[in-house]
């Protein structure tokens, strides 16, 4: 094995030789620095691979001596694997930046290699004096770095970089030399076991030591500098710094802080948690993409110095979860840098021009996702075991504060990404492409990927995970340039064997699994059957929408609440790329994401509680917990209720359903909701016999019940057909809500009854609009009408949705209806009740509206020759159909499983069954029966009508009897625009937008305050200066008292 | 299911006497409203003279299967009313089919027939249908509501949800009757009475004068013939629902006779007594008296 300490050997050795390159020979002094990078990368990672499968830390005495009398150097496991990492970014980085550095000179060259090779010897030092020399090595360097672009912002930035490191290392070697005073050492080991605590004036100089090195992480406020360097330097070199530097100084700050005691973890952690909130709470602001990426690098780097602060509390886990956090942001962060310097466009709005090169976009998003800690990225399992550990030793407010943070990372780092999927790139230039700019972005993307994977291996609860569908999900990435038929078709296929092979046994084993399985499963192939009618490629379609059922299967064969989460957060990745697809869908897919990222952290810290209560992540735990019951039901049940767009966390649910395409709207509505519906059941079976969630229980009711109202309400006022579908949505929702929170059998009969129902016959109506949309161009009701004519099969199948949906015997709906009143009377949940009972009734309102303003009425001219809907969207409307008739004739064939199924919750109060005729504890109902009278009664009256009228003389719709006047036209005289004017101004101030409101103003707030809070940096080295000061002379007063 | 003719017959019969007597109630009180009105009025017989008119009218114009269509929803909705709801107490051959559903399905099933000529209706293509389609759901909506609370009153008051059990369990002395017992649902549902016959200030769906006649505009002949056979039927039934409800139905005939046009007659009186309301109006008054009487019913059994 070769010694490490040939890393700085071959470091300084091929810098003092490139001095004697000849200056023109650029080609040999960067191949020469690459090579050397390259040689330094493979001794650390032989060493690593070594360390990894066993071998023994060794400890390096330069000049024969041990220490205190030398300098010793360490390679152990961590060292191994951080010079690796630090190696590989520089040889990645090194050929990203070849052009710049080539450009520059060969001077910049070596000041790259020496700036990778100080970075190599701070992290394995263990001499405090060495450290100091070569972070001042790496000081140096780093400025020269800054320059290399040379504008004036990079100046100013290298010269402010200058005045803060100055303060810092300054403060750094007073701090060493009080230390070597007091305990005769400089050995980092040798310093801790002297326990300079103890000592006289011993804390002033680890203050010194530890303070500086804080300061080097750039803690907000004391950060300006850092923020003009991430922004003026060359993108190549803000990647090294964010990468590999902060990499270094982290780790630094790590081997260092064993000089310290407790309070000084405690300092750290307070000091990186107001990192990690301000700086991101700053980033909302920021529009500029290298600044913005210097916001989120000094918030991850806060992020991981609070959890240095942990560790007295974390111990040996603290690895796992700082490595997993510092190895996503290292991947994450060069990619974004190096990205950045691609697109050579500074607004973030302008990162559009990534769909050019659609990679590119790809990584973009990969990037992001792994910063945010989606799965499968590491930071997810970091952040995870963060939170749970939090939990687990009741560190509240640090949970709330990382979650609020993360909270804020999200806001920008989605609306970056939505920019870049959705804004016009037509009038941005061209990408250039160099392959040296685009092999390290790549390399790290797969990276990440690969470092994910691994890192699940660690988690034993994950052990069982099924890689199956996200490898499928791969195969469809890498077929995404076949046309669409054939990717349906497999993606159908795939659909289908998946289902194949989880249906069966669940519908053995677990009726409530295999009934959501169902709707997710079935649904999920009737949808993506519509997917037929379109044509091209439909470019990055198929992956992000497997990848919504791949998260939706893995929820439903969840064991754990890891397991649950993985999916839980695949599936609103998967869902958000799918409705940001819609055309206008930009705003109302950052929505539907800031809901569901506030949700998810809502569930995580959720199961962060029970774990902590409990000690086991087993989904069956719920069960068992017994304190904190009120907190934990709160927050599941709230992040369960982001996904049902439960009245007040509604606001996303309209302009994403309505926007997005026309076979993605009945995915996100029909079939994604239900995921929030099953989450809500597995809570409350679960933990719903407490005292206190029954409780909860009750204001869920009145919520589901309110939902349920101003969700119908607002649909009778709308004039986009999808809008009002979604706003159908929220409301139906809302029942399901109210049927589940009563917690008894009627209740839940009544929830899973319209579950399925809601599912049929949502479908079926955006599957249809949707269809008529693409056939018309337009979502504006009052823009269509009387397409009866050309449209039999949409009128059709919506006229049966309405039916259905509206609760009219004697279709389905009816058997909703008759539950709710059932149900409600035997729970005493009377006013509730009327209020949802009410709402049904209202529902009348918009489904008159919607099939008579779309297919009756009178007809638009420009319309008159449109085709009926596209076959490929009648055919699952059809089948959907006939799963409606089947449930209206045979009600008992759905319900009486499904009693069975909840009587092993509720047992009490369920229905009597006799043939078709269900008794309840109240009434009975025949719903065989009465399809046979309705039907017989219905055929008879229509023979005897058409006897009557059959030499009726059939005239157009336009002409029509008149008083005193003649209409002029008739697309003037379809009556369908504010067609409830009257009810509005009745009842419309109960849908006045008051939750909006309360959104935008919040939304409004924290952007102000982030304006506000961000004048602090004015630009002003002499300033950012003070602030360092500053930061220092309060730490120290904190210190003291 | 099995067919039992003497059940087909009878419940025939009684389709046959209810239509009958909705007509003349229908001519009874539209000769009273106009002896109010210091008017003649109609003759007695004219609801049937109307009848065989549009049936026997041969030129007929349709505007499509869903014109066509409309009136055939709407006639199953009021002869569906008929049939599910139990008509005599006391005999097996009145009850016609209630067995197959109780008030639940009464309550949505009125709604069969709305739905169905709405959009009837609204294949017309005719502005003043649209406009009287949606004048006549919004304030049907609010109707329901203090309906469904005073049901849901009844309801828990006799702990079940089937009509022939709630009619039952007032038997024995009008002191029985809902209306003594729980005066305040009582109150409630007749409010919401007026609304459903609706009648003045509850009428401007039809709206006799500015808008022609609402929703049937453009009926005529055997179409509007089977409207009006609709109306007829469906007065009846609605007011025989209200008996059942909250008069302790009735075990004869003649019981039935007298209370039908009891409760019909008390919407005609409100009727020539108030004039129209506009549509934001009948909407919200709805939500003011009745509406609390509605809750205050619930609130009394909570």
């Amino acid at each position: 094995m070769i010694s490490p300490i040939h890393i700085i050997s071959i470091g300084l050795g091929v810098s003092f030789a490139l001095g004697f390159v000849n200056e023109k020979a650029k080609n040999l002094a960067a191949t020469s620095m690459l090579v050397a990078i390259g040689l330094m990368g493979t001794i650390s990672a032989a060493w690593l691979t070594a360390l990894v499968q066993g071998a023994e830390t060794i400890q390096i005495f330069t000049a024969g001596f041990k220490p205190p009398y030398s300098i010793n150097l360490m390679m152990g496991l961590h060292e191994a694997f951080l010079s690796t990492l630090i190696n590989l970014a520089g040889l990645l980085g090194g050929l990203y930046l070849l052009q710049s550095l080539k450009k520059a000179g060969n001077h910049s060259i070596m000041v790259f290699l020496v700036f990778i090779m100080g970075l190599n010897v701070i992290i394995m030092t263990r001499d405090a004096f060495n450290l100091f020399v070569f972070m001042e090595v790496v000081s140096i360097a780093t400025a020269g770095l800054i320059i290399l672009t040379e504008t004036g912002k990079s100046i100013q930035a290298g010269f402010k970089y200058m005045l803060a490191s100055g303060i810092i290392s300054g403060m750094l070697l007073l701090g060493i030399v009080f230390a070597y005073y007091y305990s005769g050492t400089l050995n980092i080991d040798g310093l801790a076991t002297a326990n300079l605590t103890a000592m006289k004036s011993g804390s002033v100089a680890i203050l010194m030591i530890l303070i500086s090195l804080v300061l080097e992480l750039k803690p907000f406020p004391a950060n300006g500098w850092a923020l003009d360097v991430y922004e003026a330097s060359n993108p190549g070199i803000s990647a090294m710094l964010s990468a590999a530097s902060a990499t270094a100084l982290y780790f630094v700050l790590s081997k260092i802080m064993v000089i310290a005691n407790e309070n000084w973890y405690y300092i750290i952690s307070v000091a990186g948690m107001l990192t990690f909130v301000g700086s991101n709470l700053l980033g909302i602001k920021q529009d500029k993409a290298q600044r913005l990426l210097g916001y989120s690098s000094v918030g991850q780097m806060g992020l991981l110095m609070a959890i240095l602060g942990l560790k007295p509390m974390l111990g040996d886990k603290l690895e796992f979860i700082a490595g997993t956090i510092l190895l996503s942001h290292y991947l994450a962060k060069a990619g974004l840098f190096w990205l950045a310097g691609i697109i050579e466009n500074e607004n973030i709005k302008d990162w559009a021009v990534l769909r050019r090169k659609p990679i590119l976009l790809v990584l973009f998003g990969t990037f992001l996702f792994a910063l945010i800690g989606f799965p499968p990225f590491p930071s997810f399992y970091g952040k995870w075991e963060l939170i749970m550990q939090l939990s687990a030793h009741q560190h509240y407010y640090i949970l709330a504060l990382v979650l609020l943070g993360s909270f804020f990372e999200g806001i920008y780092l989605f609306q970056w990404l939505g920019y870049a999927i959705k804004m016009d790139f037509s009038t941005l230039p061209e990408i250039k492409l160099n392959w040296n700019k685009i092999i390290p972005p790549v390399l790290f993307g797969v990276l990440v990927y690969v470092a994910g994977y691994y890192t699940s291996t660690l988690l034993p609860e994950l052990s069982a995970l099924n890689y199956i569908p996200l490898l499928f999900i791969v195969i469809l990435y890498f077929i995404d340039a076949l046309p669409i038929y054939i990717k349906n078709t497999v993606a159908i296929l795939g659909m289908t064997i998946y289902g194949y092979q989880i249906l069966p046994p669940l519908y053995e084993n677990d009726m409530l699994r295999f009934i959501f399985a169902s709707i997710f499963i079935v649904g999920g192939i009737l949808t993506l059957i519509a997917g037929y009618a379109y044509k091209g490629k439909r470019e990055g379609f198929y992956p992000v929408a497997l990848l919504m059922y791949a998260g939706l299967a893995y929820i439903i064969q969840a064991s754990n609440s890891l397991e649950f989460f993985f999916g839980w957060e695949l599936m609103t990745a998967g869902s958000y790329f799918l409705i940001i697809r819609g055309k206008k869908s930009m705003p109302h897919g950052l929505s539907y994401m800031l809901f569901s990222i506030a949700g998810a952290y809502a569930l995580l810290a959720g199961f962060g509680l029970i774990y902590a209560g409990t000690g086991t992540l087993a989904l069956g735990s719920l069960a068992s917990v017994t304190t904190n019951i009120t907190v934990i039901f709160s927050l599941l049940a709230i992040g369960f209720m982001t996904k049902t767009a439960s009245l007040g966390l509604h606001i996303w649910l309209p302009g994403a359903h309505a926007e997005a395409e026309s076979d993605v709207s009945p995915m996100v509505s029909a079939i994604l909701l239900k995921a929030g519906v099953f989450g809500l059941i597995l809570l409350i079976v679960n933990m719903g016999h407490n005292a206190e969630a029954a409780n909860i229980g009750y204001i869920l009711g009145w919520l589901g019940a309110l939902t349920a109202l101003v969700g119908n309400l607002a649909a009778a006022f709308q004039e986009d057909a999808k809008r009002l579908l979604a706003y159908s949505s929220i409301a139906q929702l809302g029942y399901i809500l109210f049927g589940l929170a009563m917690m008894s059998h009627l209740g839940f009969l009544t929830a899973m009854y319209y579950s399925i129902n809601h599912f049929l016959y949502k479908a079926i109506l955006f599957l249809t609009i949707g269809a008529v949309v693409m056939r018309v161009g337009t979502h504006m009701m009052y823009k269509m009408g009387g397409l009866i004519k050309n449209m039999p099969m949409a009128f059709i199948a919506v006229l049966i949705g309405i039916i259905a949906l509206s609760g009219v015997p004697p279709l389905s709906g009816f058997g909703g209806k008759w539950l709710i009143y059932n149900a409600v009377l035997a729970n005493g949940w009377y006013l509730q009740g009327a209020i949802v009972m009410f709402s049904g009734i209202i529902a009348f309102l918009y489904l008159f509206k919607l099939i008579y303003s779309i297919f009756l009425g009178q007809m638009k001219d420009n319309l008159r020759h449109v085709k009926d809907i596209s076959i490929w969207f009648a055919i699952p409307v059809y089948i959907l159909i006939i799963g409606i008739m089947i449930i209206s004739a045979k009600p008992e064939w759905v319900l009486q499983p499904l009693g069975a199924m909840i009587s092993q919750w509720y047992p009490d109060a369920a229905l009597a069954w006799d043939g078709g005729l269900a008794t309840g504890p109240y009434g009975y109902w025949n719903g065989n029966g009465i399809m046979i009278t309705v039907g017989i009664m219905f055929a008879l009256l229509a023979t005897w009508l058409w006897m009557m009228s059959r030499k009726a003389i059939q005239v157009k719709q336009f002409n029509i009897v008149y008083s005193a006047e003649a209409p002029q036209r008739p697309e003037t005289t379809h009556i369908s625009y504010n067609i409830f004017a009257g009810y509005q101004k009745a009842l419309g101030w109960i849908v006045a937008p008051k939750i909006t409101e309360f959104w935008d103003s919040m939304t409004e707030w924290s952007h102000s305050l982030a304006h506000y809070v961000r004048q602090i940096y004015t630009g002003n080295g002499q300033l950012y200066a003070t602030y360092v000061l500053a930061y220092i002379v309060a730490v120290y007063f904190i210190m003291i008292f | 299911m099995d067919f039992d003719f003497e059940k087909i017959g009878f419940t025939l019969l009684g389709l046959f006497i209810v239509l009958n007597w909705g007509l003349l109630m229908g001519a009874a009180m539209r000769k009273l409203g106009a002896r109010v009105g210091r008017r003649y009025g109609i003759p007695w017989f004219q609801p049937w003279i109307n009848l065989f008119k549009n049936y026997a009218i041969r030129s007929t114009l349709s505007h499509g299967i869903m014109f066509y269509l409309g009136p055939v929803f709407r006639l199953s909705g009021g002869i569906g009313l008929f049939l599910f709801m139990p008509m005599i107490i006391g005999s097996q051959l009145w009850l016609n089919y209630s067995f197959q559903g109780d008030l639940v399905l009464i309550m949505y099933f009125q709604f069969f027939g709305m739905l169905g000529m709405a959009l009837g209706a609204g294949e017309s293509g005719h502005p003043y249908s649209a406009i009287g389609i949606s004048r006549g759901l919004s304030q049907f909506t609010t109707i329901e509501l203090p309906l469904t609370l005073a049901i849901i009153s009844i309801a828990v008051q006799y702990n079940t949800l089937s009509i022939i059990d709630i009619v039952q369990a007032q038997q024995g002395g009008f002191m029985n009757w809902t209306v003594f017992t729980n005066p305040v649902a009582t109150v409630a549902a007749m409010l919401s009475l007026l609304g459903v016959l609706s009648h003045s200030p509850f009428n401007l769906v039809n709206a006799p004068n500015e808008n022609p006649i609402g929703p049937p505009t453009e009926y005529h002949g055997s179409f509007l013939g089977v409207l009006q056979t609709n109306r007829a039927i469906l007065h009846v039934v609605e007011a025989a629902l209200f008996m059942n409800l909250f008069f302790g139905g009735a075990t004869n005939w003649f019981e039935f006779f007298m209370k039908t046009f009891l409760i019909y007659f008390w919407s005609v009186f409100v009727g020539v007594v108030f004039p129209r309301y506009r549509i934001e109006q009948s909407v919200s008054w709805f939500l003011k008296v009745p509406l609390v009487l509605g809750v205050l019913a619930v609130i009394l059994y909570m």
